[in-house]
């Protein structure tokens, strides 16, 4: 018997609500007090195409998924038959037999099948078919031991707004799946029980909820977007939110309208951003160019998904890391934060406002769908931590009449900021090359003057900008370079290799721009074998690297590029092998 | 504060206009209908694009904001929304306007802010020497089209107008008098002011010139069927054969986009950030 330890998936077609009854789920699991992860898998269509829904509920933080899933609910044959192979043997099949049936090599015999004819006890018992979702939740509350306290309330709170009907149709629903296991799987245990804890202080929350409730917190009072998987739940949940604090949302007509109008709204005095993904962030580019050179605070968060073009909208990648270095013609100075948990994704989205305002440049937050659309139980925020900084803008009443110099030399770069409205500030903003005051102008020396201006900031914020985290043991001889998402699962490896005694340390890079160069050559500096973790075919993360520290034979990329997220497994694995080929792995 | 007078909007920048340019009547209107308007130059804000049309935002003392090709106008409303109490106007050309720009411009008409936008046609890309225009006649012999323009020209106002503009003025850069009243009226009007002025390029259109002009435009207001608050009336004043009418053809009020949005009244770019920590805190009950 496996104890508060499970991966499970919900598979079926999209539209089906196998997501709704995930999220379901993950809410039961996380009041039952165990810690929650999960992750969408979902076609880019609105129904049909299969789609599935990952939760993993343990006694412990995860960050990421599992090897491999302890049980597959499974709501069609294609279910079965997509993901059999992910099943960790021992685990346990709820498979609806209504229309289909698994035979074969399909049926696995080392794991448990629960065969239940879901759909036909939703029309022929509850009358709609469409309550077969939840009947398949009192299933699992009878094989799993869910509180069947906490499955009634949250059911309950979740179809209220449906109405009384709608909420006893669904409490029907559980104790029919009950009723089943009860009465047909008396006896055949599923291996696995859940037993609740005190739920604690705690919130479950989406990656893409975290930033939006960081730039509300931050200060953000306007946002355009325009919407795109997988940054559209930003959008949406701003436009629900930011009315109430004063601010505002405009749906854009495209995402150069979005971009123009943040820079619009920022020039103006607002904190303002906008979010958007990799085809979005093509067509921002003109903008990004614009606010380097305009010295305009904006903070731009890129949800990331694969590309080319328009690639795999609802799945993952880390494949416009270049594009966010070097996007636009000529050069400005651009920050690019990248959150590795959802806590991060609060935290460096407060960060990018104050340094958006502090150095009046494009911060980006770069983030992936695997990030973003995945949940996770966390402590609350710690409100009081964050800080509002505006950088150098200047009230109304301080400036005299006719000496303002908008973008004025100063040691840092950085000039006071006048916006409209403020006595004595009037200047011209200009996307041409201009002088101190605004002025378009092609003067040499003032050209190269202000491109030193501009780009002088990189250098001179470096102190200021998030620090990468070391994880893992500090002096091992491998180690691991990796970002975002894939925080995760490289977390997990290092902590399931320290205890088959491979002793891995991980540096977690949160500013991938300006480049910590110093961080990443000290980290690199003496280990035996370094692994590149990152999700792209090129190893944009590695060309970095290995542009500060030259050429080094302990480099060696460790890529994913068809989607999906890492599992644990695959950075272990090669690791492993590392070490069991007999090379050198000490701690000293 | 002291009245201004057009004087107080120039700035001592010296212009990249060619002499005699259409452009040097729509910046004097323009600073003298703000004059008689009693704006202060720190209460104004302009938005341009690029192109000679993008360069007036050099030219005009107030804050001026000189971005991008064909994007005033998100760049204006977003101004409008950050602070209300912005006089807002964005100036463009017919290139800037009506090709690059032109998404924006429908859209900017449709969302009704409450500024104002003023495209200099002269029917000509000027800065680039001399190409078709989205206004250039059919048959307009240039670089790219030596054997005539094979495109329609795209009329900016009608267009406008089916966008659910409320407010379609068209002036002439030779008529400062009409010019500075229609401006003046644009900048009054409670919505999204259009202010198309025919703006003679003398270096590379050689066929709409002033002369030409002179013979083609007619004042919309001395007509006896003008009636500037029917629809339907100012679609075909716009689109009928014969002379260009001038003037204020087309105006209604409509609720604007700070009040469909319910903007409060206080400018957002005035807001204190640091005062809802208890708001802030009740929002992650959602998440527990």
């Amino acid at each position: 018997m496996i104890l508060n330890s499970l991966e499970m998936m919900f598979g079926g077609q999209a539209g089906d609500g196998s997501l709704t009854t995930g999220d379901l789920i993950a809410g039961v699991f996380k009041r039952m007090g165990l810690e929650v992860y999960t992750y969408k898998d979902f076609p880019s269509r609105i129904r049909g195409g299969h789609t599935n829904y990952v939760i993993r509920a343990s006694e412990q933080r995860n960050y990421g998924m599992a090897d491999a899933v302890d049980s597959l609910v499974a709501f069609d044959l294609e279910a079965v038959q997509a993901h059999i192979d992910e099943m960790r043997p021992g685990g346990f099949v709820v498979f609806d037999n209504t229309s289909e049936t698994v035979d074969g090599a399909l049926r696995r015999s080392d794991v448990t099948w629960y065969d239940i004819p879901l759909a036909k006890i939703a029309k022929e018992e509850l009358g709609l078919e469409l309550v077969r979702n939840t009947i398949s939740l009192g299933v699992l509350a009878a094989l799993v031991g869910m509180d069947a306290g906490i499955v009634r309330a949250d059911v309950t709170a979740v179809y209220q707004r449906k109405g009384e009907k709608v909420v006893d149709l669904n409490l029907r629903a559980i104790a029919a799946g009950e009723a089943y296991v009860r009465e047909h799987y008396a006896g055949v245990p599923s291996g696995y029980a859940l037993r609740a804890k005190p739920d604690g202080d705690r919130l479950i929350m989406m990656g893409n909820d975290a930033i939006a409730y960081g730039a509300l917190v931050a200060g953000c009072r306007f946002m355009a977007g325009y919407p795109i998987t997988p940054a559209t739940d930003i959008l949406e949940w701003m436009s629900k939110q930011l009315p109430k604090f004063g601010g505002v949302v405009v749906q854009a007509e495209d995402e150069l309208a979005a971009i123009t109008m943040t820079l619009g709204a920022a020039f103006t005095g607002v904190r303002a951003m906008t979010a958007t993904s990799g085809p979005g962030q093509a067509l921002m580019t003109e903008a990004i160019g614009l606010a380097g050179v305009l010295e305009i605070p904006v903070v731009v968060v890129e949800c990331a998904r694969t590309g080319p073009s328009t690639g795999m909208p609802t799945k993952t990648e880390q494949s416009n890391l270049n594009h966010l270095i070097y996007s636009g013609h000529g050069e400005i100075p651009r920050v690019i934060l990248a959150p590795g948990t959802i806590e991060e994704s609060f935290t460096l989205t407060t960060a990018a406002f104050n340094l958006a305002d502090r150095w009046q440049l494009p911060v980006f937050v770069l983030t992936e769908q695997a990030l973003c659309q995945s949940k996770a139980t966390l402590a609350p925020f710690d409100l009081d931590a964050v800080e509002i900084d505006r950088g150098e803008l200047i009230a109304d009443g301080e400036l005299t009449f006719g000496e303002y110099k908008r973008f004025a030399f100063t040691a840092d770069g950085v000039s006071p900021r006048a916006i409209p409205g403020v006595y004595g500030g009037m200047h011209l903003a200009a996307g041409s090359e201009h002088n101190d005051a605004g002025v378009i102008t092609e003067n040499a020396a003032n050209r190269a003057r202000m491109m030193e201006k501009r780009m002088g900031k990189l250098e001179a914020m470096r102190d200021e900008l998030p620090r990468a985290i070391l994880h893992g043991v500090a002096d091992a001889d491998i180690a691991i370079v990796g970002y975002g998402a894939n925080t995760g699962p490289i977390r997990e490896a290092v902590d399931r290799l320290a205890a088959e005694k491979i002793p891995v340390r991980f540096l977690q890079l949160r500013t991938l721009w300006p480049f910590p160069e110093d961080d990443v050559r000290v980290f690199v500096h003496g280990a035996h074998h370094v692994f590149v973790v990152e999700n792209n075919f090129t190893g944009q993360l590695e060309r970095l690297i290995r542009a500060v520290t030259g050429p080094i034979d302990a480099l060696r990329g460790l890529r994913k590029y068809d989607g999906r997220p890492f599992h644990p497994i695959e950075i272990i694995a090669p690791i492993r092998g590392i070490a069991a080929v007999g090379e050198s792995v000490e701690v000293r | 504060m002291a009245m201004l007078t057009a004087k107080d909007f120039a700035t001592a920048t010296p212009s990249w206009w060619c002499p005699g340019c259409g452009d040097y009547g729509v910046l004097s209107a323009l600073k003298s209908a703000l004059a008689e308007l009693g704006k202060q130059p720190h209460e104004v804000a302009f938005v341009s694009g690029i192109g000679c049309s993008g360069k007036i935002s050099g030219y005009l003392h107030s804050y001026a904001f000189h971005g991008v090709h064909g994007r005033a106008l998100p760049v204006a409303t977003a101004v409008k929304l950050a602070n209300r109490d912005l006089t807002v106007i964005a100036a463009g050309g017919d290139g800037d306007g009506y090709a690059i720009g032109a998404g924006h411009f429908v859209h900017a008409v449709r969302r009704n802010p409450d500024i104002t936008y003023i495209v200099m046609d002269n029917q000509t890309y000027g800065l680039t020497k001399g190409q078709a225009s989205p206004t250039s006649a059919t048959g307009y012999v240039a670089s790219v089209s030596p054997e005539g323009n094979p495109d329609n020209p795209i009329n900016g106002l009608a267009l406008g107008l089916a966008a659910g503009a409320t407010f379609v003025a068209r002036g002439f850069s030779a008529q400062p008098k009409q010019l500075v009243q229609i401006i003046r009226a644009a900048i009054e009007h409670r919505g999204c002011s259009i202010v198309e002025v025919m703006s003679p390029c003398v270096t590379y259109n050689k066929i709409n010139t002033y002369a030409w002009f002179k013979e083609h435009i007619e004042d919309a207001a001395l007509r006896d069927d003008h009636r500037p608050s029917e629809r339907t009336a100012a679609f075909d004043a716009l689109t009928r054969e014969g002379k260009i009418p001038l003037g204020i053809i087309y105006q209604e009020e409509r609720p604007t986009l700070e009040e469909r949005t319910h903007l409060p009244q206080v400018p957002i770019a005035k807001h204190d950030l640091h005062g809802d920590r208890g708001r802030y805190a009740a929002l992650l009950e959602h998440y527990r």
